[in-house]
């Protein structure tokens, strides 16, 4: 019962971007095509569940003085690797993303989970852990790459929806509309969840 | 002239927070107050230069001489900026404790500022040299001390602003941005190839 | 204190040694396929902006990375060579293919470049990129004169054609002297 809401907890309770607030900088960046997102969330969750893994296991023979150090040799091992990977394997992608897979050593997402869980509970919770957050963030990067795709683009993951005549809104894929649309769906999300607690307390 | 050039479009046209969307994390966290805001910047900048010395040396006198840039550098250079920050920390506390009183709480933070990282990176693929790098460096930072330092001007006037309770604080924040992003485009046509 | 000390630094060393062992295991697994991957697209642009090619051999001794195109017969098919310039953000880098004979460009490829998504990074769709296609050498090579930009994105599609007409006429000299000539 617990393990499974160390997985669910970051698909919604705590989900890294809408909930938490974590991890930005890619979220803004590769957000501007649904299939950018599902990418770099998919990349993120792989060094999320890799570096829970390692951390959780060597918990006990890590001393305290130097975690943190230790922690970023961790995730930035897990980080080159996927990175080789991509490269090797899915170069299209690969380049479109760029500069923001190594970018992802530095998203606190994946040290704020090492710290505050992989070091406190057990290998398979842990994997589970970044499982949860890892899945929590990529939906969320998908999302808004629909969003913005349908709106800058007229595309979903690169399929045309509309008509010639239709007159895409650039500036969504552009970087104004990455903070635009991030903005509103932030604060719609929580107008919707002030509301059912409203209504609870009616 | 082409290092005015590559200051001039780092810090305005090439923003990092901005287009480039690197340093958010402060950008949002750290632009409530002016002054707060400011020292941020200028810590981030002082670091930034730094580190843009440290691992260009890393990368082109102990990573590329055993060929092992492709598979080494991110963890190297995160390594060297956070004991760069370290040691800045410790020589603050020891030489200019005014300094370090105004800085020193931000100087942890900065080790996960991707800015640094991104910056370092962009540096090492685009090939520049140590003083270009050490430029981009400087620039890089004082256009993140800008971004934050507009944001958190336009954040203690909203204080008195009539903002909807759901947009408080991030979401209001991120709408500001897209609208100072949009802003900043206005600078792409300053310098022509 | 000592002790402690000698701890941290052997627990830390052993963590580097062990991440650097699977990077060093991992890289020399995909950098093969890394490699593979390059080779194939170069190969590919090679071609593709050289109409009448089937084969290609590089050519040495030049500025810039060239390939001598070879038809069916084995005979000269054109030659095509790897350009770079400013772009808005970073570096563009294409494949231009060229008839020496007609001093005529036969294609222009978009390698890799970091111009903005959906905008700038548009110089990559075949519809910019064919308008280049017969052009001849001398070309003014004119943005929304000669040839159209992409919409919203001048200073890219500048770059490519500033690039086309700076380098051309250098290519097409060195081609002569040292490709031409077998």
């Amino acid at each position: 019962m617990k393990a499974i809401s160390a997985f669910i907890n970051g698909l919604w309770k705590e989900n890294p971007t809408f909930r938490l607030v974590l991890g930005m900088c890619p979220t803004l960046a590769v957000t501007n095509a649904a299939a950018n997102g599902v990418s770099m969330g998919l990349a993120t969750t792989f060094v999320l569940v890799g570096s829970n893994i390692m951390v959780s296991a060597l918990k006990k023979v890590i001393p305290d003085e130097v975690r943190i150090p230790a922690y970023v040799i961790i995730i930035a091992t897990f980080v080159t690797i996927a990175d080789l990977v991509l490269a090797a394997f899915f170069p299209e992608m690969y380049k479109v993303l760029g500069l923001f897979i190594p970018l992802i050593v530095v998203n606190c997402i994946i040290l704020a989970r090492a710290e505050a869980f992989a070091a406190k509970n057990g290998i398979g919770k842990s994997a589970l852990d970044g499982l949860g957050m890892g899945l929590g963030f990529t939906w969320a990067l998908t999302f808004l790459g629909i969003i913005r795709e349908i709106l800058g683009m007229g595309s979903v993951f690169g399929i045309k929806l509309f008509g010639e005549g239709f007159v895409s809104w650039i500036i969504f894929i552009l970087p104004p509309g990455a903070f635009l649309t991030l903005g509103l769906i932030l604060g719609l999300f929580n107008a919707m969840l002030s509301d059912k607690k409203k209504a609870k307390c009616n | 002239m082409e290092l005015l050039l590559l200051f001039i479009s780092t810090v305005l046209i090439n923003n990092f927070v901005l287009s480039r969307f690197l340093g958010i994390c402060p950008f949002l966290g750290v632009s409530k107050k002016i002054e707060v805001a400011f020292s941020m910047g200028l810590a981030a900048t002082f670091v930034m230069t730094l580190s843009a010395i440290a691992t260009w040396l890393v990368q082109h006198y102990i990573l590329m001489p055993f060929g092992m840039e492709r598979f080494l550098q991110y963890g190297a250079f995160i390594l060297v900026i956070a004991s760069l920050v370290q040691f800045v920390e410790m020589f603050l506390k020891k030489t200019s404790p005014a300094l370090y009183q105004s800085l020193g709480i931000f100087l942890p933070l900065i080790t996960t500022n991707c800015a640094i990282l991104g910056f370092a990176l962009l540096s090492a693929l685009n090939g520049y040299g140590l003083v270009t790098s050490t430029v981009f460096g400087f620039a890089a930072g004082m256009g993140f001390t800008l971004a934050i330092s507009l944001m958190a001007g336009i954040r203690e006037n909203m204080e008195f602003g009539d903002v909807p309770e759901p947009f408080k604080g991030i979401p209001i924040t991120l709408i500001t941005a897209a609208i100072m992003s949009m802003a900043f485009m206005g600078f792409s046509g300053l310098i022509s190839m | 204190m000592k002790n402690l000390t000698a701890k941290l630094i052997i627990v830390l060393a052993l963590i580097s040694i062990g991440s650097g062992f699977f990077l060093a295991l991992t890289y020399t697994y995909t950098i093969s396929h890394i490699e593979a991957n390059a080779a194939t697209e170069q190969e590919a642009a090679i071609l593709e902006t050289l109409p009448g090619a089937v084969g290609f051999e590089e050519i040495s001794g030049t500025d810039f990375l060239m390939y001598k195109g070879l038809d069916a017969n084995g005979g000269e098919a054109g030659f095509a060579y790897v350009a770079e310039g400013g772009g808005f953000q970073g570096v563009i880098t294409l494949m231009v293919g060229v008839d020496p004979e007609q001093e005529m460009v036969t294609g222009i490829k978009i390698l890799s470049h970091s111009e903005t998504p959906g905008l700038g990074a548009r110089i990559g769709e075949a519809a910019f990129q064919d308008q280049f296609a017969q052009k001849p050498i001398n070309d003014s090579f004119e943005v929304n004169g000669d040839v159209d930009g992409v919409t919203g994105a001048t200073v890219s599609s500048k770059a490519v054609a500033v690039t086309l007409k700076q380098t051309l006429p250098q290519a097409l000299e060195q081609y002569r002297v040292s490709g031409g000539a077998k």
